[in-house]
């Protein structure tokens, strides 16, 4: 994984196994408090948020897990946390203010709805939580993936119709833009 | 081994740790591509650095991933796999699985989908060893009275165990070593049975004391015929989970042998069952009799002790078979000899209430020299995450005889070296180091009423 990649949160594996919706009204939820900073640990995942653009989580000052690196201050501008799983080495490097979405299982990537028609989003589009970004097919099984945050959607990092792995960046959204 | 001209074999693994690697590299060898389908627990695992190429099927909780038997078969097609191993444990005896390749043009290694399925339920794989005259533990039918119940039991012989039609957990099981024991155990029985279910009906089972869990490893080539690879003896249990296997079955005369080896072969020939399985057996050490349990279809955990004493490659078989690059060995060709040995090394703590212990494997010292064998995907700085079952090794050990076997087991333990993480490895050393078990005087209850309560006694002195 990069050594300069911004990590909000991962377990000793490195994986996330807290769904993002979670993660993302536990970052919420932790913006709209008073609270300097916010430890957690929860089936594996270790959270660390803080309002400090220097702090870092008591385990990796203890060498414990030398995977997990500080999150650097996005919080402190009441940003959305970049919630970059390391499910896939090569992810992309963020400007901040960026988040990317991830695949939620491995599967077949569709960027419209059926063959032929629009795709759900092109690259400049505003998007909204609640909107399909793509779906992702297992089996003849379609699943939606929705945006979960609000901004303008930067980039599409897979191919229309190609098998993308569980946590696999797909898009790249700016929730300032 | 690979034939340059036959088509690119690919073979997807639906399994991780040992088993997984295990695969692997026997597909390594016969020249097939491996793709392996992994949880982001394991995506750096040792199985997934070795596989040709891993993909992230979902999440680390088995059911999100390991267990999906959707997502497993799409990533097996998208990655262009020919072949599907599904292992032991997770989907191997799904035969929804064994039809879902097929429909998919994967070749499943293993049974066919109708023999997972008519093997997997306990009901029709009795009716199977029935009608393939494998003996089943002698019993009744529903028992009209007392009388009819002294009647039954003197065909049977005793001791007999009632049992409640309607019931389970152990109420209305009763018993009885005498025609006056199974009066009084049949009326308790009635009325144990009526006041927990609302049925008094009853049916009666010879009752066996002293158990030992035997079971023939076979393979099938699909058209009838079937060869064993000698039988094992796994009756170092505790809570039903084998901890120690050995083979050949040392307790068995060479009659008994012959007629364990023939029934499992009856019963698989006579299903035209196709790839590996294995028959399981009670065996009723007192009455010298032999009972069937079940048939399973797939690859046990414990099969290299069969692959030491058979000197096959059963994985490598497996594939071969399921490519038809190669066919099934005759029997006259499986030559047995010497004698071998599993001990199941767990993150577990027998000091603990046998608790399971992930973490990280701060120190790996697995025992090596001759005639030890260790089947692992664990290595010095691998976690032992703890989603999944416990077991990060077997350590295996062939001899002459038992006898050298043993005393290899001893010395294997003693050497294997694991800090980090609480393991199992003193209690095997218990076990192994125990006079009743040089003595091969043991039985499935043994490790639980023996040697436990005297291991715990001796921790707490």
């Amino acid at each position: 994984m990069s050594e300069n990649e911004e990590e909000a949160l991962k377990d000793s594996n490195g994986n996330t196994p807290l769904p993002s919706d979670d993660l993302q009204a536990i970052v919420e939820l932790f913006n709209a408090s008073h609270w300097r900073e916010l430890e957690l640990e929860f089936q594996g995942t270790k959270l660390f948020l803080s309002k400090d653009s220097g702090a870092s989580p008591q385990w990796a000052a203890a060498g414990a897990t030398p995977a997990a690196r500080s999150l650097a201050a996005p919080v402190a501008q009441a940003a959305p946390v970049a919630l970059s799983s390391a499910a896939v080495a090569s992810g992309p490097k963020l400007a901040e203010g960026q988040v990317v979405v991830n695949a939620p299982s491995l599967g077949t990537f569709y960027r419209s709805p059926k063959p032929g028609a629009a795709s759900f989003t092109q690259i400049g589009d505003l998007v909204e939580p609640e909107t399909e970004l793509c779906l992702i097919e297992v089996m003849k099984l379609f699943t939606t993936l929705r945006a979960g945050v609000k901004g303008r959607l930067v980039s599409i990092l897979v191919e229309d119709g190609v098998m993308v792995e569980h946590g696999q960046p797909l898009f790249v959204i700016d929730v300032n833009g | 081994m690979a034939d340059p001209s036959a088509r690119r074999q690919r073979l997807f693994i639906a399994n991780r740790g040992e088993i997984a690697l295990r695969i692997i590299r026997a597909a390594h060898e016969l020249g097939v591509e491996t793709v392996l389908g992994v949880s982001a627990a394991d995506k750096d695992s040792p199985a997934a650095r070795e596989a040709g190429r891993s993909v992230v099927l979902g999440p680390a909780a088995s059911r999100d991933s390991y267990l999906n038997l959707d997502l497993v078969v799409h990533a097996a097609v998208s990655t262009g796999c020919t072949l599907l191993h599904p292992g032991y444990g997770f989907l191997s005896e799904r035969a929804d699985l064994a039809e879902l390749c097929a429909a998919e043009g994967l070749a499943f290694v293993g049974p066919r989908p109708e023999t997972v399925r008519a093997v997997g339920d306990k009901i029709s794989a009795k009716a199977v060893a029935e009608s393939a005259r494998v003996p089943l533990t002698p019993g009744s039918g529903k028992l009209e009275s007392v009388e009819h119940a002294l009647q039954v039991a003197e065909g049977i012989g005793y001791p007999v165990i009632t049992k409640a039609s309607a019931g389970g957990g152990g109420r209305g099981m009763i018993v009885a070593y005498d025609a006056d024991d199974l009066r009084r155990a049949f009326d308790e029985a009635s009325t144990t049975a009526r006041e927990a279910f609302g049925d008094d009906t009853l049916y009666l089972e010879a009752y066996v004391e002293r158990a030992r869990h035997l079971e023939v490893q076979l393979f099938g080539n699909g058209e009838g015929r079937a060869v064993h690879f000698g039988e094992r003896d796994c009756s170092i249990q505790r809570r039903y989970q084998k901890m120690i296997e050995e083979a050949p079955a040392a307790i068995l005369s060479d009659e008994l042998r012959a007629g364990l080896r023939a029934a499992a072969i009856d019963l698989l020939a006579s299903i035209d069952y196709l790839n590996a399985g294995t028959v399981e057996f009670l065996y009723d050490e007192p009455r010298q009799k032999f009972y069937f349990m079940e048939v399973n279809a797939r690859i046990q955990v414990e099969h290299p002790v069969s692959e030491q004493i058979s000197s096959h490659d059963l994985i490598k078989l497996q594939l071969g078979l399921a490519m038809g690059t190669m066919t099934l060995p005759e029997q006259a060709t499986i030559g047995l000899e010497g004698h071998a040995i599993e001990a199941r090394i767990l993150a577990e703590d027998p000091d603990r209430n046998f608790m399971p212990c992930p973490g990280t494997i701060t120190r790996w010292i697995p025992a090596t020299g001759p005639g030890v064998r260790v089947d692992s995907a664990v290595q010095e700085g691998s976690t032992v995450p703890p989603y999944y079952d416990s077991m990060i090794a077997k350590l295996i050990v062939t001899g002459e005889n038992r006898a050298e076997a043993v005393d290899r087991l001893s010395e294997a333990l003693r050497r294997f070296e694991v800090r980090g993480i609480a393991t199992n490895i003193p209690l095997l050393q218990a076990i192994v180091d125990h006079p009743d078990y040089r003595a091969n005087a043991i039985s499935t209850k043994w490790l639980e009423d023996v040697l436990l309560p005297a291991f715990q006694t001796e921790k707490a002195a």
